[in-house]
């Protein structure tokens, strides 16, 4: 498993993202209220750029006519064909056990080099490295 | 008049590859078509499609709006990038959206059809096309079917127009006797007319369904069904009894919905011949000679074997050709919208089918 420094946490404030490429793949990482999530920026649909998509909340499931807006900041919504995925699993809103994009870990901590023991340190450290591990 | 602009011709260099049946060119500007209209229709042209039955996340595919601005499909360069060299595009289908079908007032609806073909013609069809890439499509207003004809006349024999097209939007099927002088006037030129869905419902149109549908999700879905209205129509009314040249490609209109519909119109045809006396042969004979349905959306059901049986079941060899929809939202891409296919039958979808459709220039290998 490799380990890529993807920059600083400040470099990629709440909401925002940064493509990445690691080991031939390209991949996104995601700061959704803090937390640091990873996803293969390739739509197991039809290979879109997944991560370039929109980052939304989504309608929660409910009755009929009723709409419950949550989850702001957490869905992933492809660029090309509007499929939803949970940018903190990777799994698809409409069938989350058969469709998924691939996710990887992603810690912070307070150095970039791989000699370090791997103590990972709150996000609120916000000038620690983002790490992603591929 | 049609232009002579020796940039005007075609090349058959790097043309082995793809043909796409349905890529659409924005002006980046709507000054861009307002500057071919005459007045008073410059100032009263506002572009314009539906107004509602919009995508409730996005029209166009996000990545698709050129670096430089302007909205997708309005940068020849960029669209260049990201479909013809992606993909290896031999030739992409142009197919604009003016929307002029809407309209109350024909003469509205003829000026802005006129102007978005003097629009092409001027930009993709020329000054972006120098390896002739890019193919026209002439557009018409179909309400107005005498001034269609003469638009069509003004434009065929232009090197890169290879077909008519109009939205599927409508207020009669199309089978119907008021199109005649627009059929005859495809045929003498040996065009094909292109149904492509907008305008369903909108300005003077009528929604293909039972009334207005509340969601796009619905709407979207349905889009097929103004196609197979219109299908039904123009097999049942004769129109390829009647003029014999005529083709029709349905662009977008569904794919997988043909076998079942043509069963049930045999079968009718086989107790109801009597109301149709003029056709020669069960309505569905006529489509390997007469009608083409290009691939997308393309419907995908889990099991892949499904769709490989229904290609089959329609003649896809013969009458399905590869379109991706570049840049809208739903766009299906060359190499995963399809499940694995045979290579003969890929070959015919992605490439020979519209190459002797629309008799382009034939290819060197690469």
């Amino acid at each position: 498993m490799g380990r890529h420094v993807v920059g600083r946490v400040s470099d990629v404030p709440p909401g925002d993202r940064r493509i990445v490429t690691a080991e031939g793949r390209s991949i996104g990482v995601f700061n959704v209220h803090g937390q640091f999530y990873a996803l293969r920026n390739s739509c197991p649909h039809q290979a879109a750029p997944l991560c370039l998509g929109s980052i939304k909340g989504m309608t929660m499931p409910g009755k009929p006519g009723e709409y419950i807006w949550a989850r702001e900041g957490e869905i992933l919504r492809c660029p090309w064909h509007g499929w939803e995925f949970d940018i903190t699993t990777g799994r698809s809103i409409f069938n989350p056990h058969k469709m998924r994009v691939k996710a990887y870990d992603v810690t912070v901590e307070n150095t970039p080099d791989d000699d370090e023991s791997v103590e990972t340190f709150d996000v609120s450290i916000e000038d620690g490295w983002i790490i992603l591990h591929v | 008049m049609v232009s002579t602009d020796p940039v005007l011709t075609t090349t058959t260099e790097h043309r082995a590859g793809i043909i796409d049946c349905d890529v659409h060119p924005m002006p980046a500007h709507l000054d861009e078509i307002r500057a071919y209209l005459p007045m008073p229709w410059r100032d009263r042209f506002g572009g314009g499609g539906r107004g509602f039955f919009g995508n409730p996340s996005h029209g166009a595919r996000l990545d698709s709006t050129p670096p430089g601005g302007g909205p997708a499909g309005s940068d020849p360069d960029f669209l260049r990038k990201q479909l013809i060299d992606e993909f290896g595009i031999a030739y992409a289908i142009l197919m604009p959206r003016a929307f002029c079908n809407v309209h109350p007032d024909p003469d509205m609806g003829n000026a802005i059809a006129a102007a978005y073909n003097d629009w092409l013609a001027d930009t993709w069809l020329s000054r972006h096309n120098p390896d002739g890439v890019f193919k026209g499509s002439i557009t018409i207003n179909i309400h107005d079917p005498a001034a269609a004809a003469r638009e069509i006349d003004r434009w065929a024999g232009h090197p890169h127009m290879v077909q008519v097209m109009t939205d599927s939007g409508a207020r009669a099927p199309f089978g119907q006797r008021q199109y005649h002088p627009i059929y005859e006037t495809c045929e003498r030129h040996n065009l094909p007319l292109a149904i492509h869905p907008g305008t369903d419902g909108m300005g003077i149109n009528v929604q293909p369904s039972p009334g207005y549908p509340t969601h796009y999700i619905e709407w979207h879905t349905c889009l097929s069904l103004g196609f197979q209205a219109h299908l039904v129509s123009l097999l049942t009314e004769g129109i390829f009894e009647r003029f014999p040249g005529m083709r029709v490609s349905l662009v977008e209109g569904g794919v997988s919905w043909l076998p079942a519909l043509m069963w049930r119109l045999d079968a009718e045809w086989k107790a109801l011949r009597v109301e149709v006396p003029w056709l020669k042969q069960a309505p569905s004979a006529y489509l390997r000679d007469h009608v083409r349905l290009s691939s997308q959306p393309l419907e995908n059901p889990d099991n892949a074997t499904h769709l490989l049986q229904i290609l089959e079941m329609m003649d896809a060899a013969h009458v399905l050709m590869f379109a991706s929809d570049y840049p809208h939202w739903d766009f299906d891409s060359p190499t995963h919208a399809f499940p694995k296919l045979p290579p003969d039958l890929h070959r015919r979808i992605f490439s020979d089918t519209a190459r002797e459709w629309y008799q382009l220039p034939a290819a060197p290998e690469v």
